[in-house]
């Protein structure tokens, strides 16, 4: 028999309240019940990272999170990064430097790069690198993703 | 059973926790930071009616100096490791360990209670634990165990864990400057790889250049984690140089049975295990405890 729970959290700085099965990831909700599809599902194990989201302030992969364990926390996806129609620092700075091929694992990036900016304002290219072990991109395009985040920083600074 | 049908209990403290386990142990699994489990329960490899969901216990989450040792709860994750100043100072080797496992969005929910209770030979925090002397502490409604990590580990994939106890936390004597510890892992890459070998090493004792205790941890070369004894004797009380060293890690082979799987064969894991034990052998005595 399916079980059925409300859950309640906090989806880009709204309170809301969904009723599903417990068991079910928080991917799956974000996308099959709340029509949230920035984060993607392409490993579901925890290995590409585009299903990044931002839980209590850090970054997790929504594919390894129950939705129950999702109950109470603050979740931000790509798409609440933006304020008031706003893009954030790290989404204009891709816009830029063009850090986008496929598109399909930036969302992820750009998560990653942002959390990483909130908790680390001045990161090295190390700090970069080590922030976005994590985020695969299968068209390989790093490069310009790194340079856009460097950038990131430089223009939160001033 | 389908996931839809799985019921998730979420305790808020750990007696309500240890009531629930109680009355459902027979249909029910205990899930902590989830990275492991739930990708069984979508694969099929586990089935379950109920999950308890622990991630929530704080009084299950401290890193603390006690009487010379440090305790961890069972739900600290591997980033409260990777931050912790006491880690760093009196357990490097755990800190060197947990900033090689997955990537940080799974350093941020995968805890060191979970990895012991998922039993993998290949988990990497596990070397350093059998390095350190761990204690494993469980708990049912009636009683405290306290079970060396050894014995916690009874083969593969199976755990002293009763089916109305959970893991409350682990501890150990904290390392000092006197003692040297590395740990080191051989991955496919950098991120986001299951050991292919990993290797744990402590001395403990130091007198002049010797140690009166060494102990040296296998990972992914055997069922289980595996102690390399014929290694560890051959170092004890002996003056360590290069070539003691060499000739100690080479006979680290004596307790490993590698196998061959997806990440490489067991004639590679037995060529390059007596490298990687020398390396970490060499990293911890000539080369001071650099995190």
């Amino acid at each position: 028999m399916r079980v059925e729970h409300d859950i309640r959290f906090k989806l880009n700085g709204q309170s809301i309240k969904v009723k599903c099965p417990p068991a079910y990831t928080l991917l799956e909700v974000l996308r099959d019940q709340l029509d949230v599809t920035s984060p993607k599902e392409d490993c579901a194990k925890g290995e590409c990272g585009a299903c990044t989201v931002i839980m209590n302030g850090q970054p997790v992969c929504s594919c390894l999170v129950l939705i129950s364990q999702a109950e109470g926390s603050d979740i931000v996806t790509s798409d609440g990064l933006a304020k008031n129609g706003m893009l954030n620092a790290v989404q204009k700075a891709f816009i830029k430097h063009g850090a986008v091929q496929c598109g399909h694992c930036i969302p992820g990036m750009i998560v990653s790069a942002s959390a990483l900016l909130m908790r680390n304002p001045n990161p090295t290219r190390v700090d970069i690198k080590d922030a976005l072990s994590g985020n695969l991109c299968r068209c390989t395009g790093y490069t310009k993703i790194i340079a856009a985040i460097e950038d990131a920083a430089k223009s939160r600074r001033v | 059973m389908m996931r839809s049908q799985i019921d998730v209990l979420s305790p808020q403290t750990i007696d309500e926790a240890l009531t629930l386990l109680q009355q459902h142990q027979n249909t029910i699994r205990i899930i902590a930071g989830g990275s492991d489990i739930i990708i069984q329960l979508r694969d099929g490899a586990v089935k379950t009616e109920k999950l308890l969901n622990i991630l929530a216990l704080k009084d299950l989450r401290f890193i603390e100096e006690k009487d010379n040792r440090i305790h961890i709860g069972a739900v600290t994750t591997y980033s409260e490791i990777i931050r912790s100043e006491q880690i760093k100072k009196h357990a490097w080797i755990l800190l060197q360990a947990a900033k090689q496992i997955g990537a940080t969005q799974l350093q941020n929910t995968a805890t060191i209670g979970g990895n012991l209770g998922n039993a993998s030979p290949a988990g990497d925090t596990l070397p350093p634990l059998y390095a350190l002397g761990t204690i494993v502490v469980t708990r049912n409604q009636s009683a405290r165990r306290e079970i060396p990590v050894e014995k916690f580990f009874i083969s593969y994939r199976k755990i002293d864990l009763k089916p109305d106890e959970l893991i409350e936390e682990i501890y150990f004597d904290r390392l000092t400057r006197n003692d040297a510890g590395s740990y080191l892992k051989l991955g496919l890459r950098k991120a986001n790889a299951i050991s292919v070998v990993d290797v744990a090493v402590v001395l403990r004792g130091k007198r002049g250049n010797s140690y009166r205790d060494v102990k040296v941890a296998l990972g992914a070369v055997a069922p289980t984690i595996v102690r390399a004894r014929a290694c560890e004797q051959a170092l004890i009380g002996r003056r360590l140089t290069e070539k003691s060293l060499r000739e100690a890690a080479k006979i680290s082979l004596d307790d490993a049975s590698p196998i061959t799987d997806i990440r490489g064969s067991a004639e590679y894991r037995r060529r390059v295990l007596g490298s990687l034990v020398y390396q970490a052998l060499r990293k911890a005595v000539f080369e001071g405890n650099k995190v």
